[in-house]
């Protein structure tokens, strides 16, 4: 089964940006998946059981805390990787998203190289 | 840009036929309109739209004559659709350039914040221009960088670090100095024309050369200069980007600085204080500090206070007034002091310590008690006999000293004001042993040491002792037992009384019988086998005296003595 790496954010242009940046995952055979939104993402988390997922935190109709703490406290899969954007400096957040669960957190604006490096790490490319 | 110019293409191509939906409908609703039959394949020949039909017509789907494509379709008009697709292309291709350029700007952002936050904990100028070069060459595409600084113990510009092969880079800012120390004073950034970089034959090897200050508050402290040795023109953003690195740079090493300054301060104030220390412990004696239980004289404080069982001994020279009197206030200083200096290390070998020096004398406290207080007295006389023979060979008299120990309770504290602190001892056994040294001199003792001190003594049987007594002190209404020690007197002298302390003892006894008479033989008797047995002497002569006095019966041999 080919690996799957989701994308929210609800502005459009972010996940342009974050596309951009693993755009060369796609030639390694990693699925791109997007969603706007923390509704759509669960809903998409729960269909495709993706390997990883980039979460904004800051976002409408569900936000990136409640997604990962459903995903992980209440569906338990915990074989999606989950690494939270937050804004710099905003130390709660990361605080609180460790605490929902969230494997990782990445700050937002993300380093482009760090971000595929990770990603490649993690999906062992 | 990554891959080839028709990859790129191609992705940008795939990425809209195949992720956006819309874009698909929209093609197949527009063939579907206008009647042609389309397929569209990548230059793999891979079919990404259609089907695998082969249509009569090919146009070409191109940029700047790259071909990434082809639209095959049925009919001419097809060549309308290929049009919009390159159209649609272009845009996604314009929109990838675009974010590009963002996510640069994001590495920019995070490379500036990283940077900032490592170079503000590297504490030498440097790996701060290391670290510098570093990521200035990581982010801006370069092949060569130097880091400068203006030397100002040196008078001149020099390199802290650089990267990329420069020839005789050294040699070069020693000539180049003065343009260089112009170009930091100036503290500007800059791109450097073409046509400077080819008129400078220190930049020879170079084809792109820009530089940015070190610029601190006020002041440049050097610069950092990027070069490339390819054709390439440098942009105003990497130069912003330079003169962002370095105005962080020059503060890091600005802070750098300071922290040197301060790291040296300290060092130099500790030294001060370590010096300070070593002689304080001179003037306030280290034991006194240590039984307050501090290490140093430093954490000493107003009020600090310990009480102690302790010996107090008091030294004085006798007679020092009449010996002083021939001398001036100077030689009167120097003999005190090579008297001094020969008695304190006795003093301290016993374990004891001189708490204060009294002019013509000192006194001394014994923690250890009156054991070793006496061993240092008898110790100190023999030392004395020694310095006695020195002067005599130099037709000087001899000195005597006379030595009073009490021991007990007594407090050792800081005493003063917050401007000026002392060490002091408050205590009754000070005042007594005092007083005790004062008699020695009124019996003609060398050593006097009171009952109690006696009592104290782990091995009496080192010492030979005389019983004087019991005497009252001026200020005192107990009587205290007096004894003197023998031991410390010259060998004549010691010899004598050690042969007689029985006729002694025997002569007390009488004396307390309130047998004046019998007593007064018996101190004759030792009197005249030594004339310099001054103690006997003056029992002889008390002796006489009370023959002829009305004794009352409440007379206790009490001995009252008022003066000092």
């Amino acid at each position: 089964m080919g690996k799957k790496l989701l994308i929210v954010d609800d502005e459009s242009h972010i996940r342009m940006l974050i596309e951009q940046t693993l755009e060369d995952l796609e030639d390694e055979g990693v699925e791109l998946l997007f969603a706007e939104n923390g509704k759509q993402a669960l809903e998409l988390i729960k269909k495709e059981e993706p390997n990883l997922v980039f979460l904004d935190v800051m976002m409408p109709i569900m936000n990136g805390m409640e997604v990962c703490q459903k995903v992980k406290k209440e569906l338990n899969l915990s074989c999606v990787y989950i690494i939270l954007l937050t804004a710099k400096g905003q130390e709660l957040d990361r605080q609180k998203g460790l605490e929902m669960g969230a494997d990782r957190y990445m700050t937002k604006p993300f380093d482009p190289d760090e971000m595929l490096s990770i990603a490649e790490e993690i999906l062992s490319i | 840009m990554v891959g080839d110019k028709n990859t790129y293409y191609y992705k940008a191509l795939k990425s809209i036929l195949k992720k956006d939906p819309k874009i698909v409908l929209l093609i197949e609703n527009l063939s579907k309109q206008i009647g042609v039959k389309i397929s569209i394949v990548g230059q793999d020949s891979k079919l990404l739209l259609g089907c695998e039909n082969k249509y009569s017509h090919g146009f070409d789907l191109s940029k700047n004559e790259v071909v990434y494509g082809v639209l095959h379709a049925d009919k001419e008009q097809g060549k309308l659709l290929a049009d919009y697709v390159v159209t649609l292309v272009n845009k996604e291709l314009e929109k990838k350039r675009i974010a590009n350029e963002v996510l640069g700007l994001y590495r920019e952002i995070n490379m500036i914040y990283h940077f900032s936050e490592k170079i503000s904990e590297i504490i030498d100028e440097k790996s701060i221009a290391e670290m510098a070069l570093h990521e200035a060459s990581q982010i801006m595409d370069s092949t060569h960088g130097l880091f400068l600084i203006y030397d100002s113990n040196l008078e001149k510009v020099v390199e802290l670090s650089s990267h990329g092969l420069s020839p005789n880079s050294s040699n070069n800012i020693d000539t180049q100095n003065q343009i260089l120390k112009e170009l930091i004073k100036k503290g500007t950034s800059l791109i450097v024309s073409q046509e400077r970089i080819n008129n400078n034959p220190t930049l020879s090897h170079l084809k792109a050369v820009m530089y940015a200050p070190l610029k601190v508050k006020q002041k440049t402290l050097g610069m950092i200069i990027l070069g490339h040795d390819k054709e390439k023109e440098f942009t105003a953003a990497e130069l912003k980007l330079l003169t962002t690195i370095a105005l962080q740079s020059a503060v890091a090493i600005e802070n750098a600085h300071l922290y040197q300054k301060g790291l040296k301060e300290a060092k130099e104030k500790e030294e001060a204080i370590k010096i300070i220390h070593k002689v304080s412990q001179k003037f306030v004696p280290n034991e006194f500090i240590k039984s307050l239980g501090k290490s140093k004289l430093t954490e000493v404080a107003l009020g600090d206070l310990v009480e102690k069982d302790v010996t107090v001994m008091f030294i004085d020279i006798r007679g020092f007034t009449s010996l002083s009197e021939g001398l001036n206030p100077k030689d009167s200083f120097l003999f005190i002091n090579s008297f001094n200096k020969k008695m304190g290390p006795i003093i301290r070998k016993n374990d004891g310590f001189i708490m204060q020096y009294l002019g013509d004398g000192f006194m001394a406290l014994f923690p250890n008690g009156s054991q070793s207080a006496l061993r240092a007295s008898v110790e100190m006389l023999n030392e004395l006999k020694k310095f006695n023979k020195e002067r005599s060979s130099k037709n000087r008299l001899p000195i005597k000293i006379g030595i009073g120990m009490q021991n007990g309770n007594l407090i050792m504290g800081i005493t003063g004001d917050i401007e000026r602190l002392d060490a002091a001892i408050i205590s009754d056994t000070v005042n007594t042993a005092s007083r005790i040294e004062g008699l020695s001199k009124h019996f003609g003792a060398s050593i006097l040491l009171t009952g109690s001190c006696k009592d104290n003594l782990t091995h009496p049987e080192e010492f030979n002792f005389r019983y004087l007594g019991p005497v009252k002190v001026k200020g005192k209404q107990k009587p205290i037992a007096l004894y003197e020690c023998i031991n410390g007197d010259d060998s004549n002298l010691f010899k004598h009384k050690l042969d007689t302390l029985i006729t002694f003892d025997k002569g007390m006894k009488l004396y307390f019988k309130k047998e004046f008479a019998m007593a007064a033989v018996t101190f004759q008797q030792i009197v005249k086998m030594n004339r310099s047995d001054h103690t006997a002497k003056l029992l002889l002569n008390r002796s006489a005296h009370l023959i002829t006095q009305e004794i009352g019966d409440d007379w206790k041999g009490v001995e009252s003595i008022t003066t000092k």
